[in-house]
């Protein structure tokens, strides 16, 4: 026996703590080496914003929940090939991106594609700031914004596919325009016109509950015309 | 056109996304321009909107069964399929490291063949039983190992015996 006792002290510095990255790569490997606890454990952490991520593209609930199941056994079936080279979290989003758009493109019979680009008559009505001054900018009005946010979710359903897309992408999983442009194969213009012309909708289909009404286009105008619906994009 | 029109789909953009010229001129523009001041108030007040109604339908769902129907449907992964995991990884990891894996290879075939030809053919004049009898093995002590080698005993200690006792 050792007339010592060796006492280990369990100390990290703060930088050592595992990160979300660290603790994923680790159920990665307990995954691919066979343990079925560790890929449960990745689909329990990620299930909920997947989803969330399908539905806001595929618009319907169960289909979204299909999708993001599918999402989960292409990872499983990926595991080998998933390098480490990004994020986990990363890896995951976009493998579910490609199939809930692949899912929309495999349910959509025929459905026209807006353009991206960006002309003055888009800009009409921009200065009514339709939300703004309906609602208050005052983030405390929580029961408001409550409200709204059970609009959105019709309202999303009203955009087509890929302004849905972009739109998800960039507020669920935050994406800049560099992600997202890579994400989406678009240019980095692409995409933030493309937001813009997202977002313009949202606003157009929420204005109907923020009690708005919208000031109606010139007789004759671009918009009236509708010269920006059903261009070829980029 | 409108300076609104190249200004407008920068609106909604976050701190450090533009080129510092383009976020001066969105800066400048919503200075003077009351529509996209505007526009980019009603854009701040949704911001966020749609990830909160999504995920809050997530969250009223019932997830219980998710993870048993998708484990269901990936079934249990094989050791094989570990095992090959395992193989791939060492193959991938020699792929990886191929500046250094290969001259390393090459030289221990060069050294092989050297060594095969320095004491394989007829350089080789010592017979089995002389080499035999250079090494003789012997268990000594708790454990040791004596090692009689044609160059003298060489003891293995055994991790007890490292005191001489």
């Amino acid at each position: 026996m050792l007339p010592w006792r060796t006492t280990y002290v369990n100390f990290r510095s703060r930088q050592d703590v595992p990160t979300v990255e660290d603790d994923d790569l680790a159920l990665v490997q307990r995954a691919r080496l066979g343990d079925a606890e560790g890929f449960r454990a990745l689909v329990v952490r990620y299930q909920r914003k997947v989803y969330a991520v399908a539905l806001g593209i595929v618009k319907d609930a169960d289909l979204a929940w299909d999708v993001a199941q599918d999402v989960f056994v292409r990872v499983h079936r990926g595991l080998d090939g998933f390098k480490g080279e990004s994020a986990f979290g990363t890896w995951l989003f976009r493998i579910a991106t490609h199939v809930a758009i692949d899912s929309v493109r495999k349910e959509r019979i025929t459905q026209r594609d807006d353009v991206d680009e960006v002309r003055e008559a888009d800009l009409e009505g921009a200065g009514e700031g339709i939300l703004a001054t309906s609602l208050g900018n005052d983030p405390r009005e929580t029961l408001l914004r409550h409200e709204l946010a059970a609009k959105m979710e019709a309202a999303l359903a009203t955009l087509p596919e890929k302004h849905r897309t972009i739109l998800v992408l960039r507020e669920i999983e935050g994406l800049s325009y560099e992600e997202l442009a890579d994400r989406l194969g678009i240019h980095k213009g692409t995409v933030m016109s493309r937001l813009f012309h997202a977002r313009k909708k949202m606003q157009a289909a929420l204005r109907g509950y923020a009690g708005v009404r919208h000031r109606a286009p010139a007789a004759g105008s671009d918009v009236e015309r509708g010269t920006s619906e059903g261009k070829v994009e980029e | 056109m409108k300076p609104c029109v190249r200004i407008a789909p920068m609106i909604g953009s976050r701190p450090g996304e533009l080129p510092a010229e383009d976020a001066r001129a969105l800066a400048a523009h919503l200075e003077t321009c009351a529509d996209c001041r505007a526009l980019a108030a009603s854009f701040e007040v949704t911001d966020g909107l749609v990830a909160e109604a999504l995920l809050a339908r997530a969250n009223a769902r019932d997830f219980a069964p998710f993870v048993d129907e998708v484990m269901a449907r990936v079934g249990h992964r094989s050791p094989r399929a570990a095992a090959r995991t395992d193989r791939r990884s060492l193959l991938d990891a020699l792929r990886e490291r191929w500046r250094i894996a290969v001259p390393a290879l090459a030289a221990a075939v060069v050294l092989a063949a050297v060594g095969t030809f320095m004491y394989g053919g007829e350089h080789v004049v010592a017979e089995p039983e002389q080499r035999l009898a250079s090494l003789e093995v012997e268990l000594s002590g708790e454990g040791s190992i004596v090692l009689q080698t044609s160059d003298g005993p060489v003891v293995l200690l055994a991790p007890d015996d490292d005191t001489g006792s």
